[in-house]
C-alpha cells in the first residue's frame, strides 16, 4: 500500500496526489510565508514514512492520523524554508547550483535551524580543501 | 545518535521536487545537498514529534493530536508554520469527512449484494483501511501496555 505509493512518487510520472497547475507557485515566489494556495495539494510526502519516523521515537505511545498529516506537511514546509535560506547563500557567491556548504551556512545562520547543528557530521565538503592543507 | 536506518529517510523524488519547486527556475542542488536537506526534513520531525510529545504528556494524553504537533511549531520557533499548517489541516478534515462519508455510502451498497465482495475493498481502499485501522490499534493500544 504504501510502497506503492512511494513507488509512484519515486517514479515521478502522473502521481495521483498532484493537483496544483504548472507553475502555479513557481509563478509567485512568497519569501516569508509559504504558499498553500486552496485546493493545492495536501501532501506530497507519504504518511506511511513520517508514521514510522514518529514511531521511532521511544517515548511517543501513539499518534492520531491528522498529527502525522500534520508533521507530513510542516516537513515540507521545512524542507522549502531551508532550501530558500540555503539558495540566498548560493546567490551571493553567484551560483546557480545548492552546495553542501550553502545548506551548512543556512543552518549556522538561522537562528531556527539550530536543532540541526552537530546533527550532521563534517563532511570535506564543507571545508575548503586549503583548510586540511593547513592542519599538516 | 549514530545510527540511521535508511528506511526513516523520506524519499528523494519528493524532497527534490519540494526543493525545486520552491526554488527560482534554472537553480540546481548537488546531490549531497539534496541528501542533507533530507536528513534536515527527517530530524525536524523527530524533533516535532517529540516536542508534541511533550504537550501531549502534559494533557495527559497518550496520543498526539493536531494541536500538539500545532503547539510544537511555536514551541520551535518555526510560528511562521502555524498558519499554513491549519488551513491545510482544515482541508484535511473535509476530505477526510468526504473520503469516509463516500466509504460508508459504498459498505451500504455492497451489504446490499454480496458479502464475498468486502474482501475484494482493500485492494481499492488502501488509504481507508489504513485510516481505520490506525483507530483501531488506538483502540487497541490503550488497553494494552506501551511496547
Amino acid at each position: 500500500m504504501a510502497a506503492a505509493a512511494a513507488a509512484a512518487a519515486a517514479a515521478g510520472s502522473g502521481t495521483p496526489r498532484e493537483e496544483e497547475g504548472p507553475g502555479g507557485e513557481a509563478a509567485a515566489p512568497q519569501p516569508q510565508a509559504p504558499t498553500s494556495a486552496p485546493g493545492a495539494r495536501l501532501s506530497r510526502l507519504p504518511l506511511a514514512r513520517v508514521k514510522a519516523l514518529v514511531k521511532a521515537d521511544p517515548d511517543v505511545t501513539l499518534a492520531g492520523q491528522e498529527a502525522i498529516f500534520i508533521l507530513a506537511r510542516a516537513a515540507e514546509l521545512f524542507v522549502e524554508t531551508i532550501a530558500k535560506d540555503a539558495y540566498c547563500c548560493a546567490q551571493q557567491g553567484k551560483r546557480k547550483t545548492l552546495q553542501r556548504r550553502d545548506l551548512d551556512n543556512a543552518i549556522e545562520a538561522v537562528d531556527e535551524f539550530a536543532f540541526l547543528e552537530g546533527e550532521f557530521p563534517i563532511s570535506r565538503q564543507s571545508f575548503p580543501p586549503v583548510f586540511f592543507m593547513l592542519l599538516t | 545518535m549514530a545510527e540511521r536506518p535508511e528506511d526513516l529517510n523520506l524519499p528523494n523524488a519528493v524532497i527534490t521536487r519540494i526543493i525545486k519547486e520552491a526554488l527560482p527556475d534554472g537553480v540546481n542542488i548537488s546531490k549531497e545537498a539534496r541528501s542533507a536537506i533530507s536528513r534536515a526534513a527527517s530530524v525536524f520531525v523527530l524533533y516535532a514529534t517529540s516536542c508534541a510529545n511533550n504537550f501531549a504528556m502534559k494533557g495527559k494524553r497518550k496520543t498526539l493530536n493536531a494541536s500538539d504537533v500545532l503547539s510544537a511549531m511555536e514551541e520551535m520557533e518555526f510560528q511562521r508554520f502555524v498558519t499554513p499548517l491549519k488551513e491545510a489541516l482544515e482541508a484535511y478534515r473535509r476530505e477526510q469527512k468526504g473520503k469516509k462519508e463516500a466509504s460508508e455510502q459504498k459498505k451500504k451498497d455492497k451489504d446490499k449484494k454480496t458479502d464475498s465482495e468486502d474482501q475484494d475493498k482493500s485492494r481499492d481502499e488502501d488509504n481507508d483501511e489504513d485510516e481505520e485501522r490506525l483507530e483501531e490499534e488506538e483502540q487497541n493500544e490503550e488497553e494494552e501496555l506501551d511496547n
